[in-house]
């Protein structure tokens, strides 16, 4: 009894490992998706720059006023201070703006990266953990049942799923023994079974018999 | 309540007939167009025995219950003009199994029903006529007998 009980209980803890990792795959999307704004505020204020040292005063307003919400003030008191200067400090700034977004860039790219990289991974223990769960779950949803093959005096069980096809039992039964597939018909209540039908189908039951003929030449 | 009863111990013979059944024979209730199925109508098959002259033939019977069953027996019927000595021409069966007043028990199965009549075919009970060319051909003429069963196993091949 004790042996029983606790085969009972550990597909219980199975479950449960694998739920934790359904709950970090969701924490993941979660924390994936929060950084992809961020350095999207970081990336518009690039361009901005890049017109500023080309374009006159009126049209840096312009382009502020347009998204004047997402870039930080920061970056257009750079600006600002940009136009007083002289070219080559200028250029220098600029050369040195541009490093630092390729940085920022890099760093989100490789932020991006490794999000895809989780997201895939996530994704793939969670297919994985589909995939063992999937034939775990229908077993005990997707019913099996014994059918009796009767040949005139002899019998034989066969343990199928009942959304299996016949086509498996007959083949199976035809291994066993060791008859030619083509010259043997099976049915049920009188009717023909047919390959593509499957216990649901026919509405069977477990125990049931079905009867198998051997066609005479 | 004696329906009730009838009805009752069908499911129970169903339930026995699709677990374990002899090979060949088919006994199944029938289903009505709407899909519903009617306890008290089934439709078999008796396959003739191997090695008699029956053989090949599977031969339909349909067996009608009362709501007096088990009290009573079914009427057991093969085709109108079913070609049997002990077969009336309606297609009834004349046997004392089957016969409330002699030989038929409430204890006796839709199995035992079904096999009792396969042994008839091959050994009808001349003392119990219920047809007159059956019946004749049995007593008179033994070579055109044998070649009306043989004829008739014909006429109803297996299904499957």
């Amino acid at each position: 009894m004790a042996d029983s009980n606790t085969d009972d209980l550990e597909p219980l803890f199975d479950y449960r490992r694998v739920q934790p990792i359904d709950f970090v795959r969701i924490d993941d999307d979660s924390s994936d998706t929060s950084p992809v704004p961020s350095p999207k505020r970081r990336k518009i204020p690039d361009p901005d720059v890049v017109k500023i040292d080309d374009e006159d005063e009126d049209e840096v307003e312009v382009i502020e006023e347009e998204d004047w919400l997402a870039p930080p003030p920061m970056v257009s008191s750079n600006a600002y201070s940009n136009i007083g200067e002289d070219s080559t400090i200028k250029e220098l700034r600029l050369m040195k703006q541009k490093l630092v977004s390729f940085a920022e860039s890099s760093k989100t790219l490789s932020l991006e990266e490794e999000s895809v990289k989780r997201k895939v991974s996530a994704s793939l223990k969670s297919s994985l953990d589909a995939a063992v769960e999937q034939p775990k779950d229908p077993s005990s949803e997707r019913a099996k049942i014994v059918v009796s093959v009767q040949k005139e005096d002899e019998c034989k069980h066969f343990r199928i799923y009942m959304d299996d096809k016949f086509e498996r039992l007959f083949n199976m039964y035809a291994d066993k023994t060791k008859l030619d597939l083509q010259s043997l018909v099976f049915s049920f209540d009188g009717d023909k079974i047919s390959p593509a039908d499957t216990p649901a189908s026919l509405e069977m039951e477990d125990d049931d018999l079905i009867e198998v003929h051997v066609k005479k030449r | 309540m004696s329906g009730g009863i009838a009805r009752g111990r069908l499911a129970e013979e169903r339930k026995a007939w699709r677990k374990n059944h002899p090979h060949g024979f088919v006994a199944k209730p029938e289903t009505l167009p709407d899909g519903t199925v009617n306890l008290m109508v089934w439709h078999c098959t008796i396959p003739g025995k191997a090695g008699t002259d029956w053989e090949g033939g599977f031969f339909p019977l349909t067996l009608h219950f009362s709501e007096d069953y088990p009290s009573k027996p079914p009427k057991c019927k093969f085709p109108q003009g079913f070609f049997h000595p002990n077969v009336y021409p309606s297609g009834t069966v004349c046997l004392s199994i089957l016969n409330e007043d002699s030989g038929w028990r409430p204890a006796i199965t839709v199995k035992q029903i079904l096999v009792g009549i396969q042994d008839l075919l091959d050994a009808p009970n001349p003392a119990d006529p219920a047809q007159t060319e059956g019946y004749h051909l049995f007593i008179q003429d033994g070579t055109e007998y044998k070649r009306r069963v043989r004829q008739q196993a014909k006429q109803y091949p297996s299904l499957v």
